[in-house]
């Protein structure tokens, strides 16, 4: 027995002090070689969209110019950007807790159209004053969001459907449901509708969101709610008991039951949150305004599987997510003015995906590189 | 000492045979010659200059603790390592084995300790798997039953391999190695699933391989007795290096232990490391004639006054397939009282375990702790009723590999580091450093990932978690496997002291000598069943290796 306690007293080591420092210094060096991997594949990648639009007789130098223009530099562009990034932002925060939990969510975009179309309805349908009628439409949007993905969490609960497969089918249903709502004038119909498309009504006024006007530029406050979450969602995440449950049954779901944490409760509850957030963000895209000041089949435009990948992209992490919905709203809003440059509108399309593509590469690698490290520690 | 040996001679086969021993005595040329190998893991030296030769007719035993160096070593003999330096030489020439369809044309193969069925085939199929030449069923039925005829390995070749157990596994690993007439044949721990029955056949077949038709056999082993009873000649290994190598014939158990560990041991607290029954019965029938001082024999005596802390009743667990892992499966455990559950692997000791760990659905029977009934299926509940596991797999469920040192030691205990729902990071912090110097963790600090521990301490982690949580009955499941002699011996320590300190202690060990070694009462579990038991004090190694074997005795 002596001889156990020698060999335990010459390893041991002051714990605390020594491990701190080199910690953080291991986290510095990390961040550090994220922030340059970010930097050289932006870099490769504007190269290579550079060489393409000269190639293809444009002019490299007008077309970034024309995305910086769109997304920043023009006026009341920052200000679109923002208010574009932020039902990305929303929809990244229920994807992340999801994600968190081990539960793979990819039905956003038919959550989020569904929110939509139930804050379209409350506000074209019920009547009452400015702003308990927002707040209603907008509550309207997470029940439903909610309750489109509480549908998957009891096919995974009780059937065990795989949460991927149901939440990707359900878009469809969903974005079927909508276009029959834009059939009927008692549901989502315009009471007049001039157009050969079906369209919805038009918002009244106090069903949108109020804005900021800040520089020249209008923000709408959808902005505050959404930075809200990200607050909540982040401390949640790495300070509460309720967090590190999550985090615990996402990492390993038989410990964690063991340590008394209900996959049932946590991984439903997980999914559920995540589409009430894909569907707040639907209500907040629409009264948001710049889709337009109507529901139409087609408003969700993307922001479902964007906001998606702005919460895969920031590898789950709440801080980085807001950059990252940020940089994709700058992208969207960016290449509305390419069309002006006379670069192919393909061309300009493939631009923009090899600059998201750019983004997907340093994660990846990261991966690769613990993978690596990984392996040789365990050999 | 006379009556344990002879248990233990019952155990594992003689190996004193006439020819065996001339054999020995003549200096044939060696088979295989591994000259100077060395194998480099970045820092770590896993083989270090290491020389070994392999004799034809004999088996060479090679013996070293979990990452002596013995794996690498015979890895590298049929080609899945190559060496950093070294040569190797086959039948008196200079060989280069690349790979193991190399190491296979050279006439050498291996029985490795993890089999490689495939389990949905039948037995013959898996005896032809990888053949070029085309399948003929008749054909190769006859052929596996004429190698089952020569070697005594009874084993049906129309039979799926899901349905075999263990034994019968291995067996059909031995054949499918002995089809290709291997001149030389590894055996990589060839016992750690068999029961001492099948230990001995083994052994049988193994001198029937070597005497009769002249093949070489390196055995390797962490196990004294296997050591001393199967083999002609041994190399002990530690840290990579050869220390030792000698004839079996003039070696003893004490000796080999000592160039093992590389210190005098006492085999009293090793014996469940090393895996010597001999020394273990010995002390217990020692301490059962002179009970001075001897905490296991006082502890015997106290116990059935404590209290009953755990007690599962009629626990029956059926799986999908309608087998039953747990068939109405009943044991109670006292307070400060160590009951090992011995049996044979795949007995049902992984449901018990995950049962009691909230993660196995019963079909009936109730569990109750500390005298009352426990919900067996809400999660948690057994953990809060104050059941600490230490789990076999703990990977598996016993840890968070991407959490830090830190949240693991307070998985189950958030409430002791949080207030109203939010983490105390410093609370968390202060209560790791105080876990990690008491169960003398090492870790570079208390956030570093579980990930980046060694396995020893991760064990350490999980055990420092469950017994500060206060358990009333604390679920050992193959707590020592895989870990150095030094961690075992702490491990065991540990498991003493809490049961000292009034914990109920339900040890599941496939490692008999384990059991053995720690435990107060000893339970077998067969089928899913407790088919016996005994306490310390009429401990009878016969009928407890007829009851692993499932026979009733």
């Amino acid at each position: 027995m002596s001889a156990v306690s020698v060999d335990a007293s010459a390893g041991a080591r002051e714990p605390s002090a020594v491990g701190n420092a080199s910690g953080r210094n291991a986290k510095m060096a990390r961040t550090g070689w994220m922030v340059g991997a970010y930097a050289g594949c932006i870099a490769v990648s504007l190269s290579l969209c550079a060489i393409l639009v000269s190639t293809t007789g444009g002019s490299a130098a007008r077309v970034f110019s024309a995305l910086v223009d769109g997304s920043l530099r023009s006026p009341g562009a920052w200000g679109l950007t923002i208010t574009t990034a932020t039902p990305l932002l929303v929809v990244a925060m229920g994807t992340i807790v999801a994600a968190k939990a081990g539960i793979t969510n990819i039905g956003q975009e038919g959550q989020l159209l569904l929110g939509a179309a139930a804050t379209a309805y409350v506000a074209t349908r019920v009547d009452l004053p400015g702003p308990l009628l927002l707040t209603l439409s907008l509550l309207a949007a997470c029940v439903v969001g909610g309750l489109w993905a509480a549908l998957a969490a009891v096919m995974r609960f009780t059937r065990q459907v795989p949460e991927v497969i149901s939440t990707l089918l359900l878009v469809y249903i969903a974005s079927q449901i909508t276009t029959f709502g834009l059939t009927k004038k008692w549901l989502l119909l315009a009471r007049v509708n001039k157009t050969r498309t079906n369209n919805g009504e038009p918002l009244p006024a106090s069903g949108h969101l109020p804005v900021i006007h800040l520089f020249g530029n209008t923000i709408t406050w959808g902005v505050v709610i959404a930075l809200a979450i990200t607050v909540i969602v982040g401390f949640t995440l790495s300070r509460t008991t309720i967090g590190f449950r999550l985090r615990m049954l996402g990492l390993n779901a038989r410990t964690a039951r063991r340590a008394g944490v209900s996959v049932v409760a946590f991984g439903g509850a997980a999914l559920v949150i995540s589409g009430i957030t894909a569907g707040l963000a639907g209500g907040l895209w629409l009264t948001g305004g710049i889709a337009g000041d109507r529901f139409t089949g087609a408003m969700s435009s993307n922001i479902g599987w964007q906001g998606l990948l702005v919460a895969l992209l920031a590898r789950e992490r709440a801080r980085l997510a807001i950059v990252m919905a940020f940089v994709f709203a700058a992208l969207r809003t960016g290449s509305g003015f390419l069309a002006a440059t006379g670069v192919d509108r393909r061309i300009a399309d493939v631009v923009q995906a090899m600059l998201v593509l750019s983004l997907l590469v340093p994660p990846a690698l990261e991966a690769l590189r613990n993978h690596r490290r990984g392996t040789g520690v365990a050999a | 000492m006379t009556s344990a040996s002879e248990g233990v001679a019952a155990w594992a086969a003689a190996p004193s045979d006439p020819v065996a021993s001339q054999l020995h005595g003549r200096s044939s040329a060696p088979s295989v010659r591994l000259q100077r190998i060395t194998k480099r893991y970045g820092q770590v030296v896993a083989c270090d200059d290491v020389d070994l030769e392999l004799h034809p007719g004999r088996i060479h035993g090679v013996l070293g603790e979990n990452g002596a160096g013995k794996s690498t070593l015979m890895k590298i003999l049929i080609g899945l390592i190559q060496p950093d330096e070294g040569t190797i030489d086959v039948h008196g020439s200079p060989v280069r084995i690349t790979d193991p369809i190399t190491a296979s044309d050279l006439g050498i193969a291996m029985v490795h300790q993890h089999y490689s069925l495939v389990e949905q085939l039948t037995v013959w199929e898996n005896v032809v798997l990888g053949e070029p030449t085309k399948l003929n069923r008749a054909d190769a039925c006859a052929r596996v039953a004429a190698l089952s005829e020569r070697y005594g390995l009874d084993v049906d070749p129309l039979a799926s391999v899901t349905r075999l157990t263990a034994g019968q596994r291995q067996r059909v690993e031995i054949i499918k190695c002995l089809r290709r007439e291997p001149r030389i044949i590894v055996f990589d721990e060839p016992t750690s699933v068999l029961t001492p029955a099948e230990s001995e056949q083994l052994f049988s077949v193994l001198r029937r391989v070597v005497v009769d038709e002249g093949r070489t056999v390196a055995l390797v082993s962490h196990k004294l007795d296997e050591i001393l009873h199967a083999t002609d000649e041994v190399t002990i290994m530690r840290r990579g290096r050869v220390v030792d190598r000698l004839s079996t014939s003039t070696a003893t158990a004490s000796g080999l232990a000592q160039s093992m560990v590389g210190r005098p041991v006492s085999l009293r607290s090793e014996a469940a490391a090393l895996g010597s029954i001999e020394t273990i019965t010995a002390n217990v029938l020692s301490s059962a004639v002179d009970d001075a001082g001897n905490t296991a024999a006082v502890l015997t005596t106290t116990v059935p006054s404590r209290p009953v802390v755990l007690d599962v009743r009629n626990i029956t667990v059926i799986a999908k397939d309608g087998h039953r892992l747990l068939d109405d499966l009943s044991i109670t455990v006292h307070a400060g009282e160590i009951v090992g559950l011995a049996g044979v692997e795949g007995n049902g000791q992984r449901t018990l375990g995950d049962l009691l760990a909230s993660l196995v659905h019963a079909d009936s029977g109730t569990v109750i702790v500390d005298g009352a009934a426990v919900d067996i299926h809400r999660p948690g509940a057994l953990s809060a009723a104050g059941v600490g596991i230490i789990p076999e797999d703990r990977h598996d469920s016993g840890c968070v590999l991407d959490l830090s040192v830190a949240e693991n030691l307070v998985l189950a205990d958030l409430a002791k580091v949080a207030k109203r729902g939010v983490l105390n990071r410093k609370a968390l912090e202060v209560r790791a450093v105080e876990l990690m110097q008491a169960f003398d963790i090492q870790a570079r600090s208390p956030h570093a990932a579980m990930r980046s521990l060694s396995g020893g301490n991760q064990q350490r982690v999980v055990l420092a978690r469950e017994l500060s949580a206060n358990p009333k009955i604390l679920i050992a499941a193959q707590p020592t496997r895989g870990l150095d002699v030094g961690a075992i011996e702490y491990m065991s320590e540990r498991l003493r002291q809490a049961a000292a300190d009034g914990v109920g202690i339900l040890l599941i060990s496939t490692e008999l000598e384990e059991v053995l070694t720690l435990a107060d009462r000893v339970c077998v579990i067969h089928a899913g069943k407790i088919v016996g038991e005994m306490s310390r004090s009429d401990l009878d190694l016969e009928r407890l290796g007829l009851l692993l074997g499932g026979m009733a005795a």
